[in-house]
């Protein structure tokens, strides 16, 4: 079978070739390439079951008179030899895609591009819509291992799969809920949940990308705007892309399509996936999709968010609320409104280009266009500042559990007590707590995965007492549950690792340990007088 | 930060600490100690100049102690209040010979 396409010489190889018939099928492909000689070759091993070294020594030959020589659809069996031997970094070799069915399997997530479905207890497959998605999945699995490598927790396909008519990847994903599954089905996580997306969200926009890497947001939203401002008035529509022109241009990684389905819980880890908007600028931009998740999409009709996210209208646009507020570090509403309406600026001045381009109804392109025209009076710059920290509370201190930030930890739990005006001997034996308490978790809490803990020092008058909680998402660990070291044992006998929590109990007044929503919740306190 | 200064007298020998023993400094104290204590009788831990102690480096007292319990005498010396708290609520200050 001999077919050319495209200047290639196509080749079929299959069943077996050993030495009983390498000669016969070496004469075969040199009647195929026979004039084609320097040109591109390419063998299709779909159906070859084995090759033996006799049938290796006929493409190792066949290389020579057609350097430009590639492989595909290999199965893993023959891969594996064509590995061994080497040939995998000789030539060009393509393995078959495994090829999956999806029926019957639960759906978990779905997004502008294909779906999510869980194929089995631990692993999941996210379809692509268009016929030649490969150049997505390599595209998504190139930016996710940039940004795994950068320190955001992610999730990356181990496997490219054909389903159907079109390509999955598929990913290892351990007993994986969405924020947003958690939000509708356990209402009481609420503010859990508000916590760990804008600790993430933090995290992202923390996270400054190497030149290059990733794809300008503004660029990809300055030309959206620029199609919504032609159907604006003309005085919004320039003050419109004068204002998003404007923003100013930044190295710090965005998601571009940050919203609860797209962080989920995988055991007791948090993890954003999705990650194939990935892109470098402004967190402006970021809060702008997620204006548009929670409240702009479904700004006329709650069945909207209630059918792409599971939960309610009313509990989409607290969400919505609420993390901005966290994101901002501020309970001032005044604040909360002045970033939301940046954000929203250019959320509908995306709508507006999306509804045109998607022949959304007219009613709702209106809508969004009243809604920005009432808005532009009032905004007059797109960017906003983060305070460093994003927190206005200088009481709390959130960080990475690494015993190389013990450092960081007890500077910060010094100055607290230096500004109330701890005597030195509490300040040392506070200083012995914090430490075992911050290390414990540092070495314990996430192992071998990393997390953040959370410590809040609190100063009351009456009597003057010192209040340190230790927050964590990591495994439950209650250190009061731990019995005492027997002190009167030599050292060789004794319980090392229970010493400093031992210590700890000696040294504080009250230890109290809780577990709520994941969190374990550690407070200590001490009366300082 | 930790400095260790080493005096040694035939099998006398002298470790004065400064600055802080924590878990980032209590393991090279540790190494210190163990390959400075073979054939020394009397060991004497001078802790002027420490001005903090975690448990990490209790730790290191400890199996200090319970070497020299085996092959000689070990004391604490110079021990300041802050320090001399800790040892007593930790109860070290009963295991440990204070001067």
């Amino acid at each position: 079978m001999n077919e050319t396409k495209d200047n290639a010489v196509k080749i079929v190889l299959s069943g077996r070739i050993d030495s009983a018939n390498a000669a016969d099928t070496e004469s075969e492909i040199i009647r195929q390439v026979s004039g084609k000689e320097r040109l591109p070759v390419v063998i299709d091993m779909a159906d070859l079951q084995y090759i033996s070294s006799a049938g290796l020594r006929v493409i190792l030959r066949l290389k020579k008179t057609n350097p430009d020589l590639r492989l595909t659809c290999v199965n893993p069996e023959v891969y594996d030899i064509l590995d061994m031997t080497g040939f995998t970094e000789m030539m060009t070799v393509e393995k078959a895609y495994r090829i999956i069915s999806v029926e019957g399997c639960e759906v978990i997530g779905e997004g502008a591009n294909g779906k999510v479905y869980r194929i089995d207890g631990d692993n999941v497959v996210k379809t692509y819509k268009n016929a030649d998605a490969l150049a997505d999945i390599q595209h998504e699995r190139e930016v996710a291992r940039l940004a795994l490598v950068l320190g955001i927790p992610t999730a990356i396909s181990y496997d490219v799969v054909k389903v159907g008519d079109s390509y999955g990847s598929v990913f290892e994903l351990l007993d994986a809920k969405s924020f947003a599954k958690i939000l509708a089905k356990e209402p009481e996580r609420f503010d859990w949940c508000v916590r760990e997306y804008v600790g993430m969200l933090k995290k992202i926009h923390g996270t400054v990308v190497p030149a290059g890497k990733l794809p300008s947001v503004k660029e990809d939203m300055l030309v959206r705007i620029r199609r919504a401002k032609a159907v604006l008035p003309e005085e919004s529509g320039k003050k419109l892309v004068e204002m998003a022109e404007a923003i100013p241009d930044d190295d710090h990684m965005v998601h571009g399509d940050y919203h609860t389905k797209n962080i989920v819980l995988a055991g007791n880890e948090v993890l954003v996936i999705d990650m194939d908007t990935l892109s470098v600028g402004h967190p402006i931009f970021d809060l702008a999709h997620m204006y548009n998740a929670y409240v702009g999409y479904s700004e006329n009709d709650p069945e909207v968010i209630l059918k792409f996210q599971g939960f309610t209208q009313e509990t989409a646009r607290r969400f919505w609320h609420d993390s901005l507020a966290a994101y901002l570090g501020t309970k001032d509403e005044r604040r909360i409104e002045e970033v939301a309406d940046k954000a929203r600026c250019l959320a509908y001045g995306y709508l507006i280009d999306w509804g045109n381009r998607h022949h959304a109804d007219d009613s709702l392109i209106s809508l969004w266009k009243s809604r920005l025209i009432a808005l532009l009076p009032r905004v007059d710059d797109l960017a906003f500042e983060v305070k460093a920290g994003g927190g206005t509370d200088p009481d709390e201190l959130e960080i990475e559990a690494a015993v190389d930030n013990l450092r960081k930890v007890l500077d910060f739990v010094d100055s607290r007590l230096d500004a109330a005006g701890c005597p030195m001997k509490y300040r040392m034996q506070l200083d012995l707590a914090v430490e075992e308490i911050f290390v414990n978790i540092a070495n314990y809490a996430y192992a071998p995965g990393r997390g953040n803990a959370t410590v809040r020092v609190e100063v009351s008058d009456d009597p003057v007492s010192v209040t340190i909680t230790f927050m964590d998402h990591g495994k439950p660990f209650d250190p009061t549950k731990k019995a005492d070291p027997d002190v009167t044992l030599s050292a060789d006998d004794r319980e090392i690792g229970g010493l400093g929590i031992f210590m700890t109990r000696k040294i504080m007044d009250d230890v109290k340990y809780e577990y709520v929503d994941g969190n374990n919740i550690l407070t200590l306190k001490k009366d300082i007088k | 930060m930790l400095n260790i200064e080493k005096n040694k007298d035939n099998d006398a020998l002298v470790v004065s600490l400064e600055g802080r023993l924590d878990t980032t400094t209590a393991p090279k104290f540790e190494d210190e100690l163990k390959n400075s204590l073979d054939g020394i009788t009397a060991l004497t831990i001078d802790i002027k100049k420490l001005e903090y102690i975690s448990s990490a480096g209790l730790r290191v007292f400890l199996s200090a102690q319970k070497r020299m319990n085996a092959q000689g005498e070990m004391k604490v010396t110079h021990v300041s209040e802050a320090i001399m708290d800790i040892f007593e609520v930790t109860g070290f200050s009963d295991i440990l010979t204070i001067e």
